[in-house]
């Protein structure tokens, strides 16, 4: 695209005029100079003549007395030539000339022209024509000696005719004439190409003007090459686009634009549905698009002409240092901490250039990572309590049986007391290697069950003394509320007990001092359900969805300030769905919980 | 006299062996089961060398070793600290915060054990 830079906003009749008028000026600047020139240059050779008059005089004056007429013709001869005068004379006081210039007039009496005549100071000056037809000026001035009048000297002047100085100044008009006429011509051609659209506008304009009312078809774009054209160009695009009615379309066209509304639309249907914010921002970073999930994780405010960089600030203080224009570019990736009235949630915040300019708008990319957050805590957590757990019965069992291998003289007692510790710390780290594995195996999918015929009376017994110790120690009422009849069923026991054990003992865990913790039990021919109700703390709306991952644990302070891994209801889940049943959770913040199992018995080989 | 050690562990059979060794090795020994237990008995009595588990209930052993050095008489009292975790390699800075003067990590020799503290008291070994 040619750039050119702004115009006048002249169009190329007022130019053609301007410059038209430039010209005229300058001609008459020119004859100005003339005249001015050839005034100049008379007044100088009248006045150069003049001033040797007096001197001239004073010569002749001193010539006389010293040798009298005889030898005046070589000075006036001199003075002709130095002064540059037409002639020079002496006229004596008898009329004639004594001497002369042209020796011819010697004796001769002086003409009298009639002419312009003026006298001042002692000289008479006449101006007349000579028979050449040259312009001249005769001055008169009287000589005296001693007081004594000899005779007038004349000399005359021949004043520059106006070709003459014409003729003089015509080696510099060429150079006078053509600068002048080639700046205005470098300027006419400047102001031209600035003004070319507007005249291409007017030519249009003028074309418009003498077509039928509503017709455009005639008008089109032109060069762009600045604002003017620009904006010209983009009113004949409107221009056309408002003549062509939706019944002037083709099929083509029509289905063209079908598709592309489509798309559009398919396109803001993902955007408003993914779970992950997106949003887009302009130059000054205010929100052009945002889709619902942007609102759900920066606040209702998030719409659009809000200011992003102050919605992340008003949530988080520490994003101003992340936002600054400074640190654009850097780190595209920042973690924000929103506070919430219970729990903090962590927002994963990306931006992106459009298209990697510098000056379109940014892309911003949001995601809730509090959940992977929590998860990765989680399994840090376990990892340190598991290596907790591998070391101290290995340092007790490497420290007891070093002790016995070097120390002498234990006595036997003292010898048995130190191999029945290395023997119960020994089963403590099988019983946790077996932990391991089953969290192992259920991370895998390989656990399994054994179904076996199960005295259910005795195996709540089982569950009852294992938990039974927890709820005493923190004052806890545990209501039992079984069924008369406990008949025989086909269960894994262990692992039925094992998650009996882990919701009862949850139960315990998270239920201040002096609650309650209620296990209600049904069983029928068909099916076991029990049900294991608390006045714990309860579990947030938001968070019941998640309790059953692995490694979600509650961003409830109250949840974390206990030990736990985790795991505990993820493996009861997958316990009870390999029985065929099904695990729920009602809970109610700050009112308690309760965790519903049904596990069909009807169909099991 | 011989010189008096105090062990700090929750983990009872540990300390045990640990009291054994250093009975043995002719010290005066007396063991506490957390950080609290352990800040009175060291008020009660000038131990010679604390030894103490990191990972305790009530208070932590670098919380212990950090209150014991607030006591007038344990400004300079030798500290040793276990630990199941790999702290062995924060010593350079627990040494110059705490003046903790050696790290084990569990498992550990007991005897390894007393001969850091001989060397520490400069006892001829």
């Amino acid at each position: 695209m040619k750039v050119c830079r702004p115009n006048l906003g002249l169009p190329r009749k007022v130019v053609s005029y301007y410059l038209l008028f430039c010209i005229i000026a300058i001609c008459w600047l020119a004859v100005g100079v003339l005249v001015t020139t050839h005034t100049v240059l008379s007044s100088q050779t009248i006045g150069s003549c003049l001033s040797k008059l007096d001197k001239l005089s004073a010569a002749i004056e001193l010539e006389y007395l010293r040798s009298g007429t005889e030898h005046l013709q070589p000075l006036l001869m001199r003075a002709k030539s130095e002064a540059r005068l037409n002639f020079c004379g002496i006229v004596s006081n008898d009329g004639v000339y004594c001497s002369h210039t042209r020796e011819e007039l010697v004796g001769q009496t002086p003409l009298e022209h009639g002419g312009h005549y003026h006298q001042s100071e002692g000289v008479k000056g006449i101006r007349y024509r000579d028979s050449n037809g040259a312009q001249v000026c005769e001055y008169r001035w009287p000589l005296m000696v001693n007081h004594e009048p000899i005779g007038t000297l004349h000399i005359g002047v021949v004043e520059p005719e106006m070709w003459q100085t014409l003729a003089e100044v015509a080696p510099l008009a060429p150079l006078a004439i053509l600068v002048p006429l080639a700046l205005v011509g470098a300027g006419g051609y400047v102001i031209s190409r600035m003004t070319s659209p507007l005249s291409e506008i007017s030519k249009q304009l003028q074309q418009v003007a003498a077509l039928a009312p509503g017709s455009a078809e005639e008008i089109t774009d032109i060069k762009v090459c600045d604002a003017v054209s620009l904006g010209w160009n983009r009113l004949v695009a409107l221009m056309k686009r408002l003549q062509k009615s939706p019944d002037n379309y083709t099929l083509e066209e029509k289905i063209l634009e079908a598709t592309e509304a489509r798309r559009a639309n398919q396109d803001r249907v993902i955007l408003e549905n993914i779970t992950d914010g997106v949003a887009m921002t302009d130059v000054e970073g205010r929100i052009t698009f945002a889709n619902r999930a942007v609102a759900a994780l920066l606040g209702e405010a998030a719409t659009e002409g809000a200011t992003i960089t102050d919605l992340l600030a008003e949530i988080d203080e520490n994003s101003k240092e992340w936002t600054a224009p400074s640190n654009e570019g850097h780190a595209s990736v920042c973690e924000l901490h929103r506070k919430g009235h219970l729990s903090e949630r962590i927002i994963r915040i990306s931006r992106q250039k459009v298209n990697g300019n510098q000056r379109s708008g940014q892309i911003w990319c949001l995601r809730d990572v509090t959940q992977q957050k929590l998860s990765e805590k989680m399994r840090d957590q376990f990892i340190d309590t598991a290596t907790h757990e591998l070391r101290t019965p290995l340092s007790n069992i490497k420290a007891y049986a070093e002790t016995l291998i070097t120390e002498d003289e234990i006595n036997v007692e003292q010898q048995k007391e130190f191999c029945n510790i290395i023997n119960s710390e020994v089963t403590r780290l099988a019983r946790f290697v077996d932990d391991l594995l089953s969290i192992s195996s259920m991370e895998m999918g390989s656990l399994s069950i054994d179904r076996q015929k199960v005295d259910t009376a005795r195996m709540f017994s089982e569950v009852f003394d294992k938990v039974e110790p927890l709820m005493q120690q923190k004052r806890i009422a545990f209501v039992k509320e079984l069924p008369e009849k406990l008949t025989e069923i086909k269960l894994d026991k262990d692992k039925i007990v094992a998650v009996l054990v882990n919701l009862l003992g949850n139960a315990a865990k998270y239920t201040p001092a002096g609650g309650r913790v209620t296990l209600r039990v049904k069983l029928d021919q068909n099916t076991l359900e029990f049900a294991v109700a608390d006045t714990g703390v309860g579990i947030a709306a938001e968070e019941l969805p998640k309790v059953f991952d692995k490694f979600f644990r509650s961003a409830d302070s109250r949840v974390q300030e206990e030990v736990g891994t985790g795991l505990g209801l993820s493996l009861a889940q997958e316990v009870v769905e390999m029985h065929g049943g099904e695990i729920s959770v009602e809970s109610v913040l700050n009112q308690g919980s309760t965790f519903l199992v049904s596990i069909p018995l009807q169909g099991v080989a | 006299m011989s010189f008096r050690a105090l062990i700090v562990d929750d983990n009872i059979a540990l300390a045990r062996v640990t009291q054994f060794a250093l009975d043995r090795a002719g010290f005066e020994t007396q063991v506490a089961k957390n950080g609290q237990e352990a800040l009175e008995l060291a008020e009660q009595t000038q131990f010679d060398i604390v030894v103490t588990d990191q990972q305790m209930p009530v208070m932590s052993g670098t919380e212990l070793c950090r209150a014991l050095r607030t006591l007038p008489n344990y400004a300079e009292c030798p500290l040793l600290l276990l630990t199941a975790k790999g702290l062995e390699l924060e010593l350079p800075k627990l040494q110059e915060e705490l003046g903790i003067n050696g790290v084990f990590c569990k498992p550990f020799s007991p005897a390894a054990i007393v001969n850091e503290i001989k060397e520490l008291l400069g006892v001829c070994v």
